[in-house]
């Protein structure tokens, strides 16, 4: 019986891969943090989108799952002033990136060790360009912290699951 | 393929809201996995050319453990770093990509070169064993066993040009032009891998 070769490839996990995605697009704004809960209870709260999301994105008052195929979604997202806004994205374990019309959204995780989790987050509108990206950097700097305090905390009434 | 590519369609706004337009031109990724057409595989880098991010998130779904493929093998231990920054490369460059079919083998030229270039910074290189025998063929229950420690004791281009030619399969010509180097160098590379190869593993 003849075997594969074991050649010693190498696997980007998705903190990784969302580094590289965000490189292509140099309107988005992409920070990291190390969120000290394990990965499954950071996860959650992007998981359950329609619950977990709004805890954490300042912008987002509320989202509407519209369908589900996979791991593609169509989104409806309640934001403040009531603006809606139409989003697809792509939604799995450890990995989330988001299109609507006025932005993109990526959220990337990895464990990081016991009970920490890697995190990686960037916002970003293409049309808008690079001339917003110190606001979409505000917005992913408060999101971040919005995420990681509800994670490490005891969590009652916060935690989507 | 119409599985492929579906268009997302518009969703009318709740009565008294301000509903932000769709793209309707924007074509749904395909789902991982999915075999694509050569015309399907073109759209979705021309789309992720244009900035799309679910067309690029699906790109980074192939490219990643492609990348992945030939840096692991080259630059070992520090494979995960050449993967990175070959796939940061290939993504942040891919706007200046001519021919969309052109992806996977641009792709090949930069993962090897930043594999070489990592594990040569890296000071991986270590004498040659002698010996002129050949490298198991493809199939060879001895390859089943880990290749690593083997290709440890391999310089950084000596393993570049195994990966090139035994596991990508590309032609003598193919790896003399991606590596930048003689067609000649190609060959007496390859035949002294294949000899310290051999020595490491029946050694």
């Amino acid at each position: 019986m003849s075997a594969a070769p074991v050649w010693p490839a190498v696997e980007l996990d998705p903190v990784a891969r969302l580094r590289a995605l965000a490189s292509s697009m140099p309107w988005v704004s992409l920070e990291e943090a190390v969120i000290a809960a394990p990965f499954a209870r950071v996860w959650s709260f992007i998981d359950d989108m329609e619950r977990g999301v709004p805890q954490f994105e300042r912008n987002v008052r509320r989202i509407e799952i519209l369908s589900r195929d996979g791991d593609r979604l169509a989104l409806r997202s309640f934001g403040p002033g009531g603006l809606t806004m139409r989003l697809d994205a792509v939604l799995r374990p450890g990995w989330c990136v988001m299109r609507g019309a006025l932005g993109e959204l990526g959220m990337a995780a990895a464990p990081a060790g016991p009970g920490a989790t890697r995190f990686a987050h960037f916002e970003g509108s293409r049309r808008l360009g690079r001339v917003a990206r110190p606001l979409f950097r505000y917005f992913v700097r408060r999101d971040l912290a919005r995420l990681a305090a509800l994670a490490t905390s005891d969590g009652k009434g916060t935690s989507p699951s | 393929m119409s599985q492929s590519f579906r268009r997302a369609s518009n969703q009318q706004g709740e009565a008294g809201r301000a509903e932000v337009p769709g793209e309707p031109s924007a074509p749904s990724p395909p789902l991982p996995g999915v075999q694509l057409s050569a015309e399907a595989e073109d759209e979705l880098v021309r789309s992720a050319q244009r900035g799309d991010a679910l067309a690029l998130s699906a790109l980074v779904d192939r490219l990643a453990p492609f990348v992945g493929r030939i840096c692991g093998p080259i630059a070992l231990e520090h494979g995960e770093d050449a993967a990175q920054e070959a796939l940061i490369a290939v993504l942040r460059d891919l706007p200046t990509l001519r021919e969309p079919r052109a992806l996977y083998g641009w792709a090949r030229r930069i993962a090897a070169r930043e594999a070489v270039r990592h594990a040569r910074a890296a000071r991986r290189s270590l004498p040659l064993a002698g010996g002129g025998r050949e490298l198991p063929a493809p199939g060879d229950p001895a390859l089943a066993r880990d290749v690593r420690s083997v290709l440890e004791a391999l310089t950084p281009d000596q393993r570049a040009i195994l990966v090139l030619r035994d596991l990508e399969g590309l032609s003598e010509r193919e790896a003399a032009a991606l590596l930048q180097v003689e067609e000649g160098t190609v060959k007496s590379r390859l035949s002294r891998a294949r000899s310290a190869f051999r020595g490491r593993w029946t050694s």
